[in-house]
């Protein structure tokens, strides 16, 4: 058993937990370690080479492994720790990490202070309850995608995906490039899961059929995935009876979503958000555990890497002061409610005392609206959907208006008037 | 005689349906359906040139990875992509590979390299 004096220790090597050790380098951290259970750095990014990332950040489209690079790069010039293949199992609430590493056995650290980057994982056929056999050629649109272009495999040849969440559409076009037959996007809601960019260079630039309103409702095969029914669903999202369609295919994939991982997070007592389904935090990254900060996809589920990367950098920097033993953070007071159409804004809470971004997503789509914070800023947008995240920046001046001792601010998504 | 061309703009998640009408020496006469004047520029050039960044994916020979990702260092017209994997389909790397170096220079004519967007070094 092996323990070690870090000053701040990263859990997760991909986009967030790279940023995180970055900074909290760059702020004067002088030991940082991020533990990686995978045999590299860089995460999902690794198996994402289609392009598109970095656009924000680094006003250049990158693929994913070009978008990993640069930060593995810079976290090696910084002389960032790592130790992969290993992958951490426990943490309590005083910061006691336990990790198991595939070539050193049983590991320990107390790191002064940590950086949950552990970021986000599938939903999968079983958490969505799809009727039917389990035959062979069922996978999350993830699982594909590392078989695609990590191991070399194509998975089927002729394929249905269920859901159109980002993955999923960037594997049908991906599928199709590999000389695969993509039968159909089968999207349960109204709209779309994922990005309009991605349905228009995915999905309608190789005329795949995009069927909304529609869900699997059987799946046929006895080793292999023969054929899968698809239905029509009526409001309730329920199959409308009489209107099944079969479908021949080989494979079925699931694009229905992601969920932050937060076991870890839950061991040290870490409180989540129910909507979110990640740590509370506030604006610099807290936890209501000391000590512990949180960035990335395993706070919430983003749509652009960019984002991961800046709100990753607000804990790194969080986790180094903390290490450092300087004046402590103050602690968000003033709690973030979501108001009318808002599902919910990360952070949830603020202190009101430092320039912060807010970032929200709405329940359902709406055209024409003003997203309102309490009274300090309304900014109108045409349309608002949940696929799009929204950011929101308040200046000091902005919050300078809100009354001494508030202790709510309310987000809503008003309509607006006119045609 | 015009024709008519059916462009979904990717600005933002309204994704206007904008509808081009296009006459018969290939001009756009006329733009309707969007709903701001981002959605019109966005039409016509994507009507004028459609282009896409491709990626894929390279076998590779006496290396640990099975596979190294690899993009056109520009964008390409949209419908040179399928035909572009059939070039991709021929090569073959060897490490070291590293990222940017060059795999294909000028794709089928296009301008455009195919370059390694990683390392590959075992």
């Amino acid at each position: 058993m092996k323990q070690r004096e870090i000053d701040v220790a990263v859990i997760g090597a991909g986009p967030a937990g790279l940023a995180a050790a970055i900074k909290a380098k760059e702020e004067g951290a002088e030991s940082v370690v991020i533990l990686e259970r995978a045999e590299e750095l860089g995460g999902l990014l690794s198996q994402c080479v289609h392009n598109g990332w970095g656009l924000l950040y680094f006003n250049e489209d990158l693929t994913g492994p070009q978008y990993a690079a640069r930060f593995i790069e810079k976290a090696n010039d910084l002389k960032v720790g790592y130790q992969l293949e290993s992958m951490v199992i426990g943490m309590s609430a005083d910061r006691e990490l336990v990790a198991v590493s595939i070539k050193e056995g049983h590991l320990r650290f107390k790191p002064k202070a940590v950086v949950l980057a552990m970021g986000c994982r599938e939903r999968t056929a079983f958490n969505i309850g799809i009727p039917g056999t389990r035959p062979a050629g069922l996978f999350t649109a993830g699982t594909c995608q590392r078989f695609v272009n990590i191991e070399g495999f194509l998975p089927g040849e002729r394929i249905v995906i269920l859901g159109s969440g980002d993955i999923g559409m960037i594997m049908a076009r991906r599928l199709t490039l590999e000389g695969a037959k993509v039968e159909a996007i089968v999207e349960i809601l109204p709209y779309i899961g994922g990005l309009v960019r991605n349905q228009v260079q995915c999905v309608r630039d190789f005329n795949i059929p995009l069927l909304l309103e529609h869900t699997v409702s059987n799946i046929h095969g006895e080793k292999r995935i023969e054929a899968v029914t698809i239905s029509k669903v009526d409001s309730n999202r329920e199959p409308i009876p009489g209107t099944e369609k079969r479908i021949e295919c080989d494979t079925l994939l699931t694009s229905v979503g992601l969920i932050p991982e937060n076991e870890l997070s839950l061991m040290a007592g870490v409180e989540l958000d129910p909507i979110t389904g990640g740590p509370i935090v506030d604006e610099s990254r807290q936890t209501n555990i000391p000590g512990i900060f949180a960035g990335g996809n395993c706070v919430h589920v983003n749509d652009l890497v960019d984002n991961v990367s800046w709100e990753a950098e607000l804990a790194g920097a969080s986790a180094a002061r903390f290490a450092s033993g300087r004046k402590p953070l103050k602690k968000g007071k003033i709690a973030v409610k979501p108001g009318r159409n808002i599902r919910y804004i990360v952070p949830q809470t603020i202190t009101g005392e430092n320039e912060v971004t807010l970032y929200m997503r709405v329940s359902s789509p709406e055209e024409r609206v003003r997203i309102k914070v309490g009274d300090i800023m309304t900014k109108a947008f045409l349309v608002v959907q949940p696929s799009e995240m929204i950011k929101l920046d308040l200046s000091l001046t902005q919050l300078s208006q809100l009354k001494e001792g508030t202790r709510e601010l309310t987000v809503e998504c008003e309509k607006r008037g006119g045609k | 005689m015009t024709k008519e061309e059916r462009i979904i703009c990717v600005g933002c998640p309204l994704a206007c349906e904008v509808r081009l009408t296009i006459d018969d020496k290939g001009e756009v006469i006329e733009i309707a359906d969007n709903k701001c004047k981002e959605g019109k520029k966005y039409a016509i050039e994507e009507y004028k040139n459609p282009v896409r960044i491709l990626t894929a994916t390279v076998l590779t020979r006496e290396s640990k990875h099975a596979l190294l990702p690899v993009r056109t260092n520009k964008p390409i017209l949209k419908w040179m992509l399928r035909q572009g994997m059939y070039e991709i389909a021929k090569v073959e790397a060897k490490p070291p590979v590293r990222a940017g170096q060059s795999l294909i220079t000028n794709l089928l004519d296009t301008g455009a390299d195919l370059v390694a967007s990683a390392d590959l070094v075992d």
